[in-house]
């Protein structure tokens, strides 16, 4: 029965509003407007990018048009990507990993119906983000060619096969590989596929070297993509009927619209069946390897990690929770891809700087030289900000239901909370400190750029990790099936944003001091007792701030803890 | 040992615990028993110091537990209802972290560690992650834990809960054992049998409120009830108001 599928997805309905059990309705109420509030700023920039964008387009004489459709074809074949990747590892959570599946395989309901509902639900979970932002696209689209209201209309009706479509496609490949692999092991497939396709993106475009973009002796080349621009799309890819159909509409050829929304209409009702046909013959085989996958394995003492830490003076609850992190962070394999990705995101960052063509630029080369290494403090932040968003962010919540364990025992939550940020602080600090001595060594800046650089990321460095694991200890989800995505939760989002303010009142209250001093240095002048005062001056106030951002977020991150 | 003393616990206003006052003597095994939702667990935890009480004090061994949390601490072993763990640490890992915890002597683990996989029939899987443990054998490694480092108080919640007949009559043996050496035993649970066996004394929790406590002599005494069943005065103390016809 169809009322079967609604009753299974009733209770994720029900649940739609209501606060968790615990936490006040007035406290829900303020993290859903500040998510709102940071939506709508990002909603708003995009819709402005691109009606800047869109409007430049069309005063190019010729070109503008192609430019725009080419545009609306690489955002919704790059749509089409992160739909694909996204309803590939919702579908699997929802069909192979939920807690509540040994209750809703025990119903009195057909499997082809359990499918169903989790795939419906699926499908709302990868698409919905994606729609939401799409939505700034088409309206400057709609803005910028002055498109009639049918053009607004019509958009739900290309969008929605669009979203169908791929999650069914995708489910398909899903259901299959699972019954070859075991469930919890094919996630970590699938993170290393997205490492795969996020270096091959990368090297495509490093390949492309687009900062050949400003050397004006490669214009003729340029000039000569354009023109292939204009070559046409894959036929069979649903981002192009959807292209092709918000296209039509927006210039009025509703037959042509009408043609491609019959073709996406259809392709989502054959692609959905298919995925229901599939599901018949295959999904419970997966759901039973899934519920079957782990297979205890003995681990050699020898080579115990105990014996291994080279710090002998380190003891009692300092030492097990090191010990512990360390065993159980190399032994998630869901960890190891995104010690990868974080990898590969550290080596782009070096490549960037050593191919940045700043002999070709019009500005004195020191002045740039140090210019970038000013402004790399604040990049290699956003970078530790990242980093810590993903690790040391989630480091309490990580311990789970186990946190009884942390809480009955005879150590001071105070300290537990201290030895996780210790436990982070180390190797996030030798990171940054070596990715901006690193990067100032590709610059080839001046001793006291490096080293005012190297001084102020060190200082910043524990204010960025006590913000995360204070924050993380304030906000902690301890009955999250994946404590890493709790970072896209509100003290996730709150944590991002303290940090990133933190480092921009960093860098600016340091910026007029040290160009004061710098360009002294320079112009070949010796900088005044005033401007080496303003940067004492200023410099102790960074100490002082950094000091505040070690402690604060540390105390208050406690303090709830202890409460909760 | 144990004293609690006027300790309440309120949910967003909703009472939990109500001023609930009791006393655990040394050697002592004392039955918490009570229906689903009177606020067992909620006690339990406060007595491990996992929640603080809204009022009122927990004393272990004289010491103030919101005074003194860590060496109130020092001196409990904790097992709770549910065995979550640390998935991904083996049986013996998470022993020694365990005892780096409770500052057990690093020469003394393995001894007493392997002393308590072999008495909980888990020295077998000692090198095997958790994560492919059974609920039983993560209940019986929980407890190993928590004998690790001698504890002079046991604060237990369902210790039976996933065991099998063989794994009861251990864990009851052994809880005899401990209560002859000295230490307090405060143990909650619904099987009423247990607490017929093992405890010197019981108090029954009602609504968030201790309506009966005494020997099971007493409390049959209280509940007006003739057999020398525990059932028939925990239904009698517990039972809700008749319904209208």
């Amino acid at each position: 029965m169809k009322s079967d599928i609604l009753v299974l997805l009733l209770p994720r309905w029900r649940a739609l509003g209501r606060p968790p059990a615990g936490v006040e309705k007035k406290h829900e109420s303020v993290k859903t407007l500040l998510l709102a509030i940071i939506g709508l700023v990002f909603w708003l920039g995009v819709y402005t990018v691109f009606i800047q964008v869109l409007t430049y387009f069309r005063q190019v004489e010729g070109f503008g048009d192609v430019l725009a459709e080419k545009l609306l074809s690489m955002v919704l074949a790059t749509f089409l990507s992160l739909l694909a990747f996204s309803s590939i590892i919702t579908s699997l959570a929802k069909l192979y990993l939920s807690r509540d599946l040994a209750l809703v395989h025990a119903l009195p309901v057909s499997r082809a119906r359990i499918f169903a509902a989790r795939w419906i639900e699926s499908t709302v979970d990868s698409s919905w983000m994606v729609l939401v932002f799409a939505l700034p696209v088409f309206f400057s689209y709609g803005m910028v060619y002055r498109a009639g209201l049918g053009f607004y209309l019509n958009a739900p009706l290309v969008l929605l096969p669009f979203c169908v479509t791929v999650s069914a496609i995708s489910a398909i490949p899903v259901m299959l590989a699972v019954v070859l692999l075991p469930a919890n092991r094919f996630r970590t497939v699938l993170a290393f596929l997205g490492l795969v396709l996020f270096v091959a993106v990368y090297v495509a475009v490093r390949l492309a070297r687009p900062e050949r973009l400003v050397d004006p002796d490669e214009a003729a080349s340029v000039m000569a993509y354009l023109a292939a621009l204009q070559s046409p799309r894959a036929f069979w890819l649903p981002s192009t009927w959807a292209c092709d159909a918000f296209l039509a509409s927006l210039r009025g050829d509703w037959k042509t619209v009408w043609f491609h929304n019959s073709l996406a209409v259809s392709a989502a009702g054959a692609s959905a069946y298919l995925a229901v046909l599939t599901a018949r013959l295959f999904y419970f085989k997966g759901v039973t390897k899934a519920q079957t996958g782990r297979v205890g394995k003995a681990f050699p003492r020898s080579k115990s990690l105990e014996a291994a830490v080279p710090l002998p003076w380190l003891k009692g609850p300092e030492r097990a929770f090191l010990i512990k992190e360390i065993k159980v962070f190399f032994r998630d394999q869901t960890q190891w891809p995104q010690v990868f990705l974080m990898a590969a995101l550290v080596g782009i960052y070096l490549y960037n700087f050593k191919v940045l063509p700043l002999e070709k630029s019009p500005l004195p080369t020191v002045y740039l030289q140090n210019l970038f290494s000013f402004l790399n403090m604040a990049l290699a932040g956003f970078v530790l900000t990242a980093l810590v968003a993903r690790f040391a962010y989630p480091a309490v919540s990580m311990e789970k239901e186990a946190f009884w364990i942390a809480r009955s025992a005879p150590v001071s939550m105070g300290r537990i909370v201290w030895i996780k940020f210790a436990i982070y602080l180390v190797p996030l600090w030798a990171l940054a400190v070596v990715l901006v001595a690193v990067t100032n060594k590709l610059l080839r800046v001046t001793p006291f750029m490096m080293w005012l650089s190297i001084g102020t990321v060190f200082c910043m460095v524990p204010g960025i990790v006590s913000m995360g694991i204070g924050l993380g200890a304030a906000f902690p989800n301890f009955s999250s099936e994946n404590p890493a995505q709790s970072v896209t939760s509100f003290g996730g989002l709150l944590y991002m944003i303290l940090s990133l303010v933190f480092i921009g009142l960093v860098v600016i209250l340091e910026a007029g001091p040290v160009y004061a001093v710098f360009m002294a240095g320079a112009q070949g002048r010796v900088a005044g007792s005033l401007a080496w005062t303003w940067l004492g001056g200023t410099l102790a106030l960074v100490a002082a701030l950094c000091a505040a951002a070690v402690f604060l977020p540390m105390r208050a991150g406690i303090a709830r803890l202890s409460r909760t | 040992m144990i004293e609690l003393e006027n300790l309440s616990k309120r949910y967003g206003g909703v009472p939990a615990v109500d001023n609930l006052s009791l006393r655990v003597e040394k050697g002592e095994i004392f039955g918490f028993l009570g229906p689903n939702g009177a606020g067992k667990t909620t006690t339990i935890r406060m007595m491990g110091g996992i929640i603080a009480p809204t009022k009122g004090l927990v004393r272990v061994g004289g010491l103030d537990m919101a005074k003194h949390p860590v060496d109130a601490k020092r001196m409990i072993g904790y097992i709770p209802d549910r065995p979550y763990l640390y998935e991904k640490l083996t049986g013996l890992e998470f022993l020694r972290f365990i005892a780096s915890l409770y500052r057990v002597e690093n020469g003394a683990f393995p001894k007493k560690a392997e002393g308590l996989l072999r008495l909980f029939a888990l020295w077998p899987w000692a090198d095997e992650l958790v994560e492919s443990y059974s609920h039983g054998m993560k209940q019986r490694l929980i407890m190993c834990a928590a004998f690790l480092h001698e504890p002079k108080v046991l604060v237990v919640d369902e210790p039976m809960v996933g065991l099998d007949p063989r794994g009861i009559r251990l864990v009851k043996d052994i809880l005899r054992e401990e209560s002859k050496k000295g230490v307090s035993i405060f143990l909650s649970t619904h099987t009423l049998q247990v607490a017929q066996d093992l405890c010197n004394r019981i108090a029954i929790i009602h609504k968030g409120k201790v309506i009966a406590q005494g020997a099971t002599s007493d409390l049959q005494t209280m509940a007006n009830v003739s057999e020398e069943d525990l059932e028939a005065v925990f239904l009698r103390l517990t039972e809700e108001e008749a319904p209208l016809p």
